[in-house]
């Protein structure tokens, strides 16, 4: 069970907060004040922060937090949506949410979070006919049981589709993530990458299943 | 200020510009007069010496006292011999050296002459006697006839002397005092001419000077104060400029004081709105775990939609106070616009997919390099398409295209009813009030083509 550590002045939102999150199977630890946040830190698995606080005020408990526990992911929580505010909040903050917020969108970028930060991954993911199983680095065919042997980079452009499911990814922000260097104006790389993989996982490769062609922007994995 | 209660501070009339101009021509006035006699006195003075240096003048002067003493001394030798007339004359050469001096008998032939010129002749005739008189009246020279012994029949005696030595020194003076009279009073009004440009120079330098000061503003726009340090006019009129500059200043420190007070109210007013709204989210989603009707279950949808509007609509208003006051921080930088615009429909792609629009997207291999900032232009382009995705769903058609041309020409375009259609929820128009102002703000052109068959939104580099 994940602990978050959620920091709020709001009583009936706080409450609420910590309600559906606990239903949705997360261990609350709500503060009203977050004087004592930096005790409680240690053992969360992601803080969940919110901006105007009495004393105290978000940004310098959440600069505090991430000195003391840099492995923990903050997820800002505001009513102000001023833009001078959200630049400072993203400077030790993962992500940033405003309210009115939805709940289901708060435990969604929980989620995203805590799996960005490293915290064990899934033994399988099943992704059409597809099993990985990323511990291993393996990728089956789901309806035979066989292994698909794919290159390292490859896998890395799979991996990095599912660790962002069901967003459009462009070419630029594929290959900076997979390559690391900067996009190079017309570059064709991603794209006979992207053929030769669909080669390996698509039954059909002219007609992907898995890696969705966005025509005019990118590709994109559903899950 | 009320100019009629505008009293001048620490100007007397001594120290003003009038008085001082009126001062300068006083002086060159008063300095004429003055200035003639000085020179006179000066030339008389040097005119003075020449009469003390020589007995000529004094001796020579008096053409009546030489005349009476010739007469006089003619008279005395009336029926004496001629060696006695000689020696009266030789006795009255020595006395007047520098006269010529000589006697005519009475038969009419030339005796004594001091000093002998050759010019006379020895036999006076009659006619010769009247030129000779006519000459010595018109000539250069002074001359004067007297019958010995007051008759004609002993001869006459001439006394004659050069004109030039009668003139006193002073009379010699004032010969050439005349040019040095106009170079004098040339010399005042040249000096006057150079004192008048010097001082309208100096008037011209301090108000160029303040001409300067206000043209060219300070870091924030207004003039900086200039220093005073003459209490005259222009003094004044900088000490009312520096007033003015201190009375803007304190204006506009006032206006930012009332602009930062207004965004912190807004600021302010918006996280209280937003607290209220999100325990309302709260609640209706706490509803939806209930047992509820078809119809209950609408309600909550539309209830969450309104809310997520509501939202949006603060979030505009906050945008729009900072944008509107310059507060909302503005960073450009050179950015790939094809790239960006691809990032920003590749996050509304989901949205009008499950709306079911058609999505036509035509954007180049190319990259197209703007200066802008990055967020503004991902918010100017998230207002527009949360506009396509509110307004236009009627047109089920949304299209985001790219040209090459120009530096980049960016279009978003619909088949809604167009913006003259009102849509069910108005008052979106503030989003694309902040998607206008930033473009300006960014220095793009913005063109929004609106008509029954959809809308255009071209955006683009001014050329």
């Amino acid at each position: 069970m994940k602990q978050v550590l959620y920091i709020e002045d709001d009583k009936e939102i706080g409450a609420w907060v910590k309600e559906d999150l606990e239903r949705r199977g997360y261990t609350v630890d709500w503060l009203l004040a977050g004087d004592t946040a930096m005790d409680r830190v240690i053992g969360a698995d992601i803080v969940l922060l919110d901006v105007m606080l009495p004393g105290l005020d978000g940004f310098t408990i959440g600069q505090r937090l991430k000195k003391e526990a840099p492995q923990v992911p903050i997820l800002m929580l505001s009513a102000r949506t001023a833009v001078d505010d959200k630049l400072q909040g993203l400077r030790f903050a993962d992500d940033y949410l405003t309210k009115p917020f939805h709940p289901d969108e708060l435990a969604a970028r929980l989620d995203v979070l805590l799996r960005r930060y490293g915290q064990p991954l899934e033994l399988e993911i099943a992704c059409g006919h597809l099993i990985i199983k990323p511990q291993q680095q393996a990728v089956y065919d789901g309806r035979t049981g066989g292994e698909i042997s794919l290159t390292p980079k490859q896998l890395q452009i799979l991996f990095y589709f599912l660790d962002n499911p069901n967003r459009i990814l462009t070419k630029e922000q594929i290959y900076e993530a997979v390559w690391g260097d900067p996009y190079m104006d017309g570059d064709k790389t991603v794209m006979v990458h992207i053929r030769y993989l669909r080669e390996k996982i698509e039954d059909d490769p002219s007609n992907p299943l898995i890696i969705e062609t966005i025509r005019g922007i990118g590709y994109r994995v559903k899950r | 200020m009320n100019p009629s209660n505008y009293r001048p501070r620490g100007m007397t009339l001594k120290r003003s510009l009038l008085s001082r101009y009126m001062l300068i021509v006083l002086s060159a006035i008063m300095i004429l007069p003055i200035s003639l006699p000085v020179v006179s006195v000066v030339a008389f003075l040097q005119g003075g010496g020449k009469v003390a240096d020589t007995e000529d003048s004094k001796l020579y002067r008096d053409g009546n006292r030489l005349e009476s003493m010739w007469h006089m001394e003619a008279a005395k030798l009336g029926n004496r011999s001629p060696q006695q007339i000689d020696a009266a004359l030789e006795r009255k050469k020595t006395e007047y050296p520098k006269a010529e001096l000589f006697w005519v008998d009475g038969s009419g032939h030339t005796r004594l002459q001091l000093p002998e010129t050759g010019q006379l002749p020895d036999q006076w005739s009659a006619s010769y006697t009247v030129q000779y008189m006519k000459q010595g009246v018109s000539a250069d020279d002074f001359t004067i006839v007297a019958f010995i012994g007051g008759s004609q029949s002993e001869g006459f005696m001439v006394f004659k002397i050069p004109r030039v030595l009668m003139q006193s020194g002073a009379a010699e003076a004032s010969k050439s005092i005349g040019p040095i009279f106009v170079i004098v009073v040339l010399i005042v009004l040249a000096i006057f001419l150079f004192i008048s440009l010097l001082f309208f120079y100096g008037i011209r330098k301090r108000l160029v000077r303040l001409q300067a000061a206000m043209a060219i503003p300070a870091g924030n726009g207004i003039p900086a104060p200039v220093a005073t340090n003459q209490p005259d006019e222009i003094g004044q009129l900088e000490l009312a400029f520096n007033e003015m500059v201190g009375k803007l200043e304190a204006s506009r420190e006032r206006e930012a004081n009332e602009d930062g007070l207004r965004r912190d109210l807004i600021a302010r007013l918006s996280h209280d709105l937003r607290t209220p709204l999100t325990a309302i989210r709260a609640h209706a989603f706490g509803l939806k775990q209930e047992r509820l009707t078809e119809e209950g279950r609408q309600s909550l949808q539309l209830i969450d939609r309104k809310i997520e509007y509501v939202s949006q609509l603060i979030e505009n208003l906050l945008s729009f106070t900072l944008l509107e006051s310059g507060k909302y921080p503005y960073r450009s930088e050179r950015i790939d616009i094809v790239r960006l615009a691809r990032a920003s429909i590749a996050g509304w792609y989901p949205a009008f997919e499950q709306q079911g629009y058609e999505i036509d997207i035509n954007l180049p291999e190319a990259q197209i390099y703007w200066f802008v900032d990055p967020e503004w232009m991902e918010r100017v382009l998230d207002n527009y398409f949360q506009n396509v995705l509110r307004h236009a769903k009627s047109g089920g058609y949304v299209a985001l295209r790219i040209s090459g041309e120009h530096g980049g020409r960016l279009t978003i375009a619909d088949r809604g009813p167009g913006m003259a259609e009102t849509s069910d929820e108005r008052g979106a128009g503030i989003g694309l009030a902040i998607a206008s102002l930033m473009l300006e703000e960014m220095g793009l052109f913005s063109e929004i083509v609106s008509g029954s068959e959809g809308t255009f939104i071209h955006i683009g580099t001014k050329s």
